[in-house]
């Protein structure tokens, strides 16, 4: 359909919606463009006589603030690089071994009528807003790791820690993770499915060996998007974390922060660089998630494909 | 040979299992912890309730020799002096207080008057906390003595009421389910009109090139920013512009339900197109064979269609809405008013739970309550869509 068809009235509707589609084009290019101006403000300026703050040291430190707020400048988020990965990663770890065996359970071995309820269910946890984990975090989590850390004669800070957002991140990402992966089991060609049993494997041996094999790539998917998510999660992360100004840490009972934690404390400010440089953290943040992205597709296009 | 594959395969069967027996845990858990944690504040007077208490000192300018004729209960304690009934209670922290349980309509009582103002009319109602009684010449009557012994004093000719002290209860949410309703209302005026328009733009109007591509990727990367980053654009750009175009001084409604229509926009685009999609080809020729313009026919003939995907993706927004935290934190702030106004800040829902669980010491109990709100929301939203969902499949039967 060439705009050569049109008559005036759709010119004028056509022109009229291509101003719409631009709005919604251009939110994107405002988030960039205003996020950035306003995180690189602490390393351009001198704030207000305090200097300027170094663009390395702030990544590769290891402090977030050494001295009083609004008198130093020596802000450091190198530690809360490593800690957001640290703890991304570690989540994934729980939820993808679970979160992939939820979905073959859904797609190849319950009855109908089960897999229905089940898909209802994963539907409902991943449609559960984040600061209800983040509460069931504090409420049941806490508790429980508190007293296991205690047992392992580890005094923790009430619970919170790298353990407590690991956990609170794994039940988050589950549904992410068996939705996807569900989805491109459930597609994967039956022939080769038929073929490994007529050369004599077992059901359980296909399951494991062919369909999930050739599933691959939408499962890895599925990893992908539920790390996205969990580097960017924030509130749930903030209440469990525990908000650890200096890092990186490694210890499971140990308190920790991610970059998004620290973006949500002690937001009293409205300017100064204490308010600036949380636009910097969302710069960090947006890189962080991006280059995730990008290794992880590199990956993904490297081993995957092999069976499909 | 062959008992070693069994045994592997019993093994990780038994993974399988446990997998999805953990999956399920997992609902389970939350929806278990956050009911037996939430259940017993849940009343309609949490929902109707003021979330900041307050305490009133009056004086009583009638005093009243009429007698009253009350019914009290076992439990509760009549003052027929003044038409009162007050009962022994306890509140959230497990303090004993005294509750007054009825205030007859011509009661003194009704009728106090402020003492910080000396002007201003206040009365005594219902579930309100009763907390000083202090008299002419005799000694007060004080919540530590009981009801019992305060209805006794009251109850005595002889004694002249100098000054009341009484208390609202605090801990409702009024407030925050007034801001969730108008972030809801608020953010799909403007989501809506946009995201439907757009989706119109990209499926029916938007020529096959480069530019069209580019901006389709550029509203689709929307959905892999994270929330938080939603709030830095609205403290940047929405919350000067409400500044600048309205009364509001800081952080305010329209700024956050501003920031969440962004939010809402590329599930909203997407979900229109793919309805917009399965409207037959066929409907469009026959509209545009008939002598209608492609205007009429897009607006006539292909969007009525896509009625049930426009809802689906209201509903699903407005389980967003409801959930979304991180972003309304920095646009909305997260200081709990009880009286709302759209140009300055308040607490959604959610952000009420953040604001309480992040306090000193955090109030598990009310946040369980908010959240069992939060979940019956979403529940029904997940509920309606699938009904929309399955009355699709129908028509398309019949």
């Amino acid at each position: 359909m060439g705009s050569k068809s049109l008559s005036r009235v759709d010119r004028i509707t056509y022109f009229l919606l291509t101003i719409v589609g631009l709005i919604s084009a251009s939110f994107i290019v405002f988030i960039s463009i205003f996020i950035a101006l306003k995180g690189v403000l602490p390393f351009l300026t001198d704030n207000l006589g305090l200097g300027s703050v170094s663009l390395f040291k702030f990544l590769t430190q290891t402090v977030w603030l050494n001295g009083p707020t609004f008198v130093s400048t020596a802000y450091g988020a190198g530690f809360l690089i490593v800690n957001t990965l640290y703890i991304a990663f570690l989540s994934l770890l729980i939820s993808f071994p679970i979160g992939v065996l939820t979905a073959l359970f859904i797609a190849k071995i319950a009855p109908k009528k089960i897999a229905g309820i089940l898909r209802t269910i994963i539907e409902l946890l991943s449609a559960i807003p984040s600061i209800v984990y983040g509460l069931v975090g504090v409420g049941f989590f806490l508790p429980i790791i508190y007293s296991l850390a205690r047992s392992f004669g580890y005094s923790s800070s009430g619970g919170s820690g790298t353990l407590a957002t690991v956990f609170v991140l794994a039940l988050m990402s589950i549904p992410t993770i068996t939705s996807i992966s569900e989805v491109s089991i459930r597609s994967v060609d039956q022939s080769i499915e038929h073929a490994s049993l007529a050369l004599g494997a077992t059901f359980t041996q296909t399951r494991f060996k062919i369909t999930l094999l050739a599933a691959k790539s939408g499962i890895f998917s599925g990893a992908i998007l539920a790390i996205g998510r969990s580097l960017g999660e924030a509130t749930a992360v903030s209440l469990v974390a525990g908000n650890a100004r200096s890092g990186p840490t490694f210890g499971l009972f140990d308190i920790t922060s991610t970059i998004t934690s620290t973006m949500l404390t002690g937001l009293k400010e409205t300017q100064g660089i204490d308010y600036d440089i949380r636009f910097s953290l969302g710069i960090v943040l947006m890189v962080v998630i991006l280059l995730t992205n990008m290794i992880l597709n590199y990956i993904k296009k490297k081993v995957g494909n092999v069976h499909a | 040979m062959r008992n070693k594959t069994r045994l592997s395969d019993i093994l990780l069967n038994g993974f399988v299992y446990l997998a999805t027996s953990l999956s399920v845990l997992a609902l389970g858990l939350i929806f278990f912890y956050v009911f037996t944690e939430g259940k017993d504040l849940l009343s309609l007077d949490l929902i109707r309730g003021n979330y900041h208490s307050r305490n009133y000192v009056a004086t009583l300018p009638q005093s009243s020799n009429d007698s009253f004729n009350l019914q009290p209960t076992e439990q509760t304690f009549a003052i027929e002096r003044f038409g009162l009934i007050l009962e022994q209670s306890e509140n959230l922290a497990g303090d004993s207080v005294i509750r007054v349980v009825y205030v007859a309509e011509d009661s003194p009582f009704s009728q106090l008057v402020l003492q910080e103002t000396g002007n201003e009319v206040v009365s005594l109602k219902e579930g309100m906390i009763m907390m000083r009684i202090a008299y002419e010449n005799h000694p007060t009557s004080l919540t530590s003595r009981g009801a019992a012994a305060m209805a006794a004093d009251l109850n005595d000719p002889d004694r002249v009421v100098r000054e009341v002290m009484f208390a609202q209860v605090g801990g409702g949410i009024r407030g925050s389910i007034i801001t969730t309703v108008y972030l809801i209302g608020l953010t799909l005026m403007m989501a809506l009109p946009l995201g439907v328009l757009s989706a119109i733009f990209f499926n029916e109007f938007a020529p096959r090139n480069m530019i069209t591509k580019t901006m389709r990727t550029f509203t689709e990367t929307l959905t892999g920013v994270p929330s938080i980053i939603f709030g830095l654009l609205g403290i940047t750009v929405f919350v000067p512009l409400t500044i600048r175009i309205t009364p509001a001084s800081g952080s305010n409604l329209i700024a956050g339900a501003m920031t969440l229509a962004v939010i809402l926009l590329p599930t909203i685009i997407r979900t229109t197109e793919e309805a917009l999609k399965v409207v037959p080809a066929d409907h469009r020729f026959a509209s545009l064979a008939l002598g209608a313009n492609k205007t009429q026919t897009v607006f006539k003939v292909v969007l009525p269609q896509a009625i049930p995907g426009i809802l689906t993706a209201t509903f699903l927004g407005i389980g967003r809405i409801i959930g979304e935290s991180a972003a309304l934190i920095f646009v909305l702030g997260a200081a709990i008013k009880d009286s709302v106004n759209i140009y300055q800040p308040s607490t959604s829902l959610a952000v009420h739970i953040w604001a309480m669980m992040t306090d000193e010491p955090a109030n598990v109990a009310l946040s369980s309550t908010i959240a069992i709100i939060i979940l019956m929301i979403v529940l029904v939203m997940n509920l309606s869509i699938k009904g929309v969902v399955s009355l699709m499949i129908k028509k398309g039967r019949a």
